[in-house]
């Protein structure tokens, strides 16, 4: 079985779906034997989707008001150019 | 570098807007476009206006100053201007204009020169001599316990939380977890390997989730993630 380090190792991989069967199954093995890396893992998800929801989705509609100021300076740099 | 502004400035994030991008430019975009390039000075206006606050969001997301994010504004609408006729329809205008935004900031961040950054190493896993786990408290943070909190307060501090990670870490995580890029193609952004960007995403999303276990721990936050 992968240690605790090794798996560490492959987690990035591991969870983009880009190892080989053989290595994904040492991988699922670990986490399934291991509660440590169990608990991890759990807390590394949680911090991506926590990540995600802090900015929600990227196209949405952006809440922040740009200052007048901004958008008047930003228009007249273009006729400066 | 060059490389690497073709690459953001055309590069459609998966876990953005896709759903409305499946015919990248609507009618509104193409519209908009014609009238950009026919020079005509109230379509810049209108561009400056409505993608603005996504423009400025963006800035703040990976400067930690508000006049960088300001400045970072200012310069990714001069861009914009600039190259309006390179712009090649492969993706909506907002995806285009966050890229550029994107771009735009890791100049600023690089032009800033590469300052002595704070060690994450305490965030990080410890492991014993056989390759075992130790699990140890790894926040600075004290912790009390009782507090509430709502998800507009918890979506404040997760982002404060990423603002503490150093820049080298903080930029990979919003590039590959928040707009969407693949590993591969911020590892071509930033200009390191594939596999050192794996090393840093892990290590930037380990160190988020051991600064904000304690957080969630103390503040009861029971939110569905």
């Amino acid at each position: 079985m992968l240690t605790c380090k090794e798996f560490d190792d492959f987690m990035v991989d591991y969870l983009e779906q880009d190892l080989p069967v053989w290595q994904k199954f040492m991988c699922w093995l670990h986490v399934k034997m291991c509660r440590e890396c169990a608990g991890f893992v759990r807390d590394y998800h949680r911090a991506i989707k926590l990540g995600q929801k802090a900015y929600d989705a990227p196209g949405e509609p952006v809440p922040d008001s740009v200052p007048e100021e901004l958008i008047k300076a930003a228009l007249s740099h273009r006729k400066s150019t | 570098m060059a490389r690497a502004t073709r690459v953001i400035s055309q590069t459609k994030p998966r876990n953005a807007d896709d759903a409305s991008e499946s015919g990248y430019l609507d009618g509104n975009d193409k519209e908009l476009l014609a009238c950009l390039r026919a020079g005509d000075d109230g379509c810049y206006e209108i561009l400056v206006r409505r993608f603005g606050p996504q423009v400025l969001a963006t800035a703040k997301r990976y400067l930690r100053s508000d006049a960088d994010a300001a400045d970072c504004f200012q310069d990714t609408f001069l861009a914009v201007f600039e190259s309006i006729d390179k712009f090649e329809q492969r993706s909506t205008i907002a995806t285009w204009l966050r890229g550029i935004t994107i771009n735009q900031c890791l100049m600023k961040i690089r032009a800033q020169g590469r300052r002595q950054e704070d060690s994450i190493e305490h965030l990080l896993p410890v492991f014993d001599e056989k390759g075992d786990r130790i699990n140890s408290c790894t926040s600075k943070r004290s912790c009390g316990i009782g507090e509430s909190i709502d998800t507009a307060q918890m979506k404040r501090l997760v982002r404060e939380t990423i603002l503490e990670l150093p820049d080298t870490f903080r930029v990979m995580l919003l590039m590959r977890d928040i707009d969407g890029y693949s590993t591969k193609e911020t590892a071509i952004i930033l200009g390191i390997s594939v596999t050192a960007a794996k090393t840093r995403l892990h290590r930037a999303r380990t160190a988020l989730g051991s600064l904000l276990k304690p957080e969630m721990e103390r503040l009861k936050y029971h939110a569905d993630v």
